[in-house]
């Protein structure tokens, strides 16, 4: 197993991907008939979580880390209209402790970026998402678990500005998650203080927002990005439980993310941390990608 | 113009969305139970052999008054009035408690071990704090409600049920007063009625018998367990299914009964199972026994084994000298032949567990946050009980022979523990899917508590007893599969808790029920 994860993680790396990177949250379209495919590396670490409110480390875990390696084409089906897909494979593993770590592929993402309004240097969008697992990984062995195991569908609305001549931009936006019921192995679970005696766990629906500042010229872009995500409501890790997917999740994360991209072939990095939250661990992470832009026009 | 087509496009989805969210229903289908006229009264249980009374007659409860008495008219003349124009708080009142007393009451005290079932947190000084009875909602939470806790609190629980509906089954029979709604055909109940005698009420009986018990083993839930009673009494107002009398008679039998329950329950050597200086004598006696590497925690830091002494608590359907007759004989030496063998077949699972596995351990792993393994037991015995519309008295029964012997299983599984101070395979290099238990590793809990509980379920109920032996066996391996059991731990509980589980029977087809 081993041996193939590191053929993962290097044919990701070498293979060739997509400049003109985009992602579901910026204002930046992939010409019609333009395809770009980004091959990611994501690494997340934490070793101090919030258990409810409580900030705590655990000994018998140690360091949670999370990696991944992720597939995400983005195709223009015209300049304004373009679709991005993602798949990842994500594993874990705990320093500490003997919480067995998990592996698999995760769900799949799919996007539809639409920019509906432009005015000036003023761009309004909207997205609309949805994801379906694809991997039976166990959801609730958490915090090892890869997933959820729900569906999601979720509606963003994004703004943006763009100071042409400087190609300063500041970026906006606001989404609605919803997510699907889920089964777990067990037919017996505590959740919002109390039993349920079925399979079937409720999942929180979430939200998030996000702010960014950055620069975007023909070569490279730098942003600096402020993002908040939480769940509409949900139960809190109880003292000294591990946390469940029922969780109300919650986290403020503040972060770079850069691109050079001076042809078709790119790289892009990013850099996260969380400042705080709520039944969450307190990670702080990176990811590398690299980007091939492949033009079906000519 | 072409701008606002795509606004026009992007509106669309959004509501097309918008839509398909909403109507995408988030309620979970928790199977229901409902209310049913047993199929046998069980007019003779009043004979039937109690655990802690010597005789139903212990507790004396006075003859009520004739149907016939003004007293009595008077009592269902204020029952009609209280049984019309129910709201429909009132009535989801009647409907969940018109599942059953003992069905519910036993949900109760499994739902009060799984929010009880928390290992206490690690001090800053790397100590772990004992829940403290007289605190019990301070952090550490009294108590800790671990599988041997939860096996003594449910068996507690049901075997004050059971005496106590033994006791009401006689003087219903004694006193043969029918229920209202046989008095008077203005009276509508809401719950189906049978020829059972409501004097004293087997509501009433249970409800106080359980609150005593369930007050006792979880002191820090008083207001939710008073709630809880206040709400079934009225249920059985609202349903015109009890006259204050028979609930005022059932409420003075179910306390003095479980009063005296509990003075059992005090004096069982509950209160010095977790007494911590057992353990030097019983390391230094493993290690002569030839044991060349004992059990330690693997936890950071060292957390104190679970109840070391829980081994000595008084048990239900055996004397301590057949407990230790019936213990496991001793597990293979360390790195002999057969420990390589199943030690292999770890190795094997920690390298690729399936997840096929992984879903058996986990459907199993009844571990912290759950009612635990005898609280899986008593689900299935309420259920499939329920399923057999068991009487009152005969539910209780059978609540009653799956917890004492679940209980028993606990002590005996944790006497043999203790005894061999075995190594859990983490010892030796194994990760967990499901969390790893803070005591030695052989014999395996979950299998001599899932062997004894079946061993019992299919005496009572032999058409199903293939069902529960592969349950008990599925329990037993999915230790194995979560990598916290060899397979000669779990093999060897399942064998005792076998054992264990056919004295419960031995008992039961001589308690006077016709088993």
């Amino acid at each position: 197993m081993k041996t193939s994860l590191t053929f993962l993680i290097v044919a990701a790396l070498l293979t060739p991907f997509a400049a003109k990177a985009q992602m579901p949250h910026d204002a930046i379209y992939m010409g019609k008939k333009q395809l770009c495919v980004a091959g990611m590396y994501g690494y997340s670490s934490w070793n101090q979580y919030w258990e409810n409110s409580f900030k705590r480390e655990n000994f018998n875990i140690g360091t949670l880390t999370t990696q991944s390696v992720m597939v995400m084409p983005a195709y223009g089906i015209s300049k304004r209209v373009n679709v991005i897909l993602s798949l990842p494979y994500v594993w874990t593993s705990a320093s500490a402790g003997n919480l067995m770590g998990q592996r698999g592929v995760q769900d799949i993402s799919a996007w539809l970026k639409v920019k509906a309004l432009v005015v000036g240097g003023f761009s309004l969008h909207g997205i609309v998402g949805a994801s379906i697992p694809i991997g039976s990984y166990v959801p609730d062995f958490m915090p090892m678990s890869i997933g959820m195991q729900c569906r999601t569908a979720t509606a963003r609305l994004l703004a943006n500005y763009k100071h042409t001549p400087t190609g300063l931009y500041v970026t906006a936006h606001g989404s609605y998650g919803w997510r699907s019921n889920i089964k777990i192995d067990r037919d017996a679970y505590q959740a919002d203080d109390r039993v349920y005696n079925v399979n079937q766990v409720r999942m929180p629906n979430v939200y998030d927002a996000a702010v960014r500042l950055g620069v975007l010229r023909k070569g490279w872009q730098t942003e600096v990005f402020a993002e908040r995500s939480a769940c509409l409501d949900g139960d809190n890790i109880r003292r000294n439980d591990m946390p469940f997917p029922t969780n109300n999740m919650q986290s403020t994360l503040v972060g770079w993310y850069g691109k050079f991209q001076p042809r078709h072939i790119g790289v892009n990095a990013r850099v996260g941390y969380v400042v705080d939250g709520m039944n969450v661990g307190q990670s702080t992470s990176y990811t590398v990608g690299v980007l091939y832009q492949i033009n079906f026009n000519k | 113009m072409k701008k606002y087509i795509y606004f026009l496009a992007l509106g669309s989805i959004l509501s097309g969305l918008a839509t398909g969210v909403v109507s995408c229903s988030k309620l979970i289908d928790e199977p229901q139970k409902s209310a049913y006229a047993p199929t046998n009264v069980d007019e003779k249980a009043g004979n039937w052999k109690t655990y802690v009374l010597a005789a139903p007659t212990d507790i004396a409860i006075a003859e009520p008054k004739s149907i016939s008495s003004a007293e009595y008219q008077a009592e269902v003349a204020s029952l009609k009035q209280k049984a019309t124009n129910l709201t429909s708080d009132q009535q989801a009142a009647v409907t969940y408690w018109g599942a059953g007393a003992a069905y519910r009451w036993n949900e109760i005290g499994r739902e009060l071990c799984a929010r009880y079932n928390i290992p206490p947190a690690s001090t800053p000084d790397g100590k772990y704090p004992v829940p403290d009875a007289t605190n019990p909602l301070a952090d550490p939470k009294f108590p800790f409600a671990n599988p041997p806790y939860a096996s003594r609190a449910l068996a507690y629980l049901s075997v004050a049920q059971y005496d106590a509906l033994v006791s009401a089954w006689y003087y219903k029979y004694k006193y043969n007063r029918v229920a209202p709604a046989k008095t008077d055909a203005a009276l509508k109940p809401l719950l189906p009625v049978s020829t059972l005698p409501s004097y004293p009420s087997e509501d009433a009986v249970v409800a106080t018998a359980s609150v005593v018990i369930l007050k006792a083993m979880f002191p820090g839930e008083v207001p939710y367990l008073e709630a809880k009673l206040a709400e079934h009494r009225n249920s059985r107002l609202w349903a015109g299914m009890n006259v204050e009398s028979d609930l005022a008679a059932g409420e003075a039998l179910g306390s003095a009964v479980a009063a005296k329950v509990m003075t059992r329950a005090r004096a069982d050597g509950m209160s010095a199972a977790n007494n911590q200086t057992v353990t030097a004598g019983m390391i230094q006696a493993a290690k002569d026994r030839g044991l060349a590497e004992v059990w330690v925690s693997q936890e950071s830091p060292a957390r104190p084994p679970m109840l070391p002494n829980y081994g000595a608590v008084q048990t239900w359907n055996f004397d301590k000298t057949t407990l230790i007759k019936l213990r496991p004989g001793p597990p293979p030496v360390l790195n002999d032949a057969n420990y390589e063998k199943d030690m292999n077949e770890l190795r094997q699972v920690n390298k690729s567990q399936t997840r096929d596995q992984a879903r058996i351990a986990n459907y199993w792993s009844d571990g912290a946050g759950s009612y635990t393994p005898p609280g899986h037991w008593h689900r299935t015995a309420a259920n499939t009980a329920h399923d057999a519309q068991y009487s009152e008295v005969r539910m209780a029964r059978t609540l009653a022979l799956v917890g004492t012997a679940t209980m028993d299983a606990a002590v005996g599984c944790w006497d043999a523990k203790y005894y061999y101070y075995y190594p859990r395979p983490q010892q030796f290099g194994m990760k967990t899917s499901v969390g790893l238990p803070n005591f030695p590793s052989y014999p395996s809990g979950h299998s001599t508590f899932s062997a004894a509980a079946a061993t019992v379920l299919s005496a009572i109920f032999p058409d199903k007893a293939s069902e529960f032996a592969a349950e008990a066996s599925e329990a037993s391996v999915s230790r194995v599969y979560g990598l916290i059991h060899y397979r000669f731990d779990s093999n060897a509980g399942l064998e005792h808790g076998n054992k264990i589980g056919a004295y419960a029977v031995e008992r039961a087809k001589a308690d006077g029920s016709g088993l």
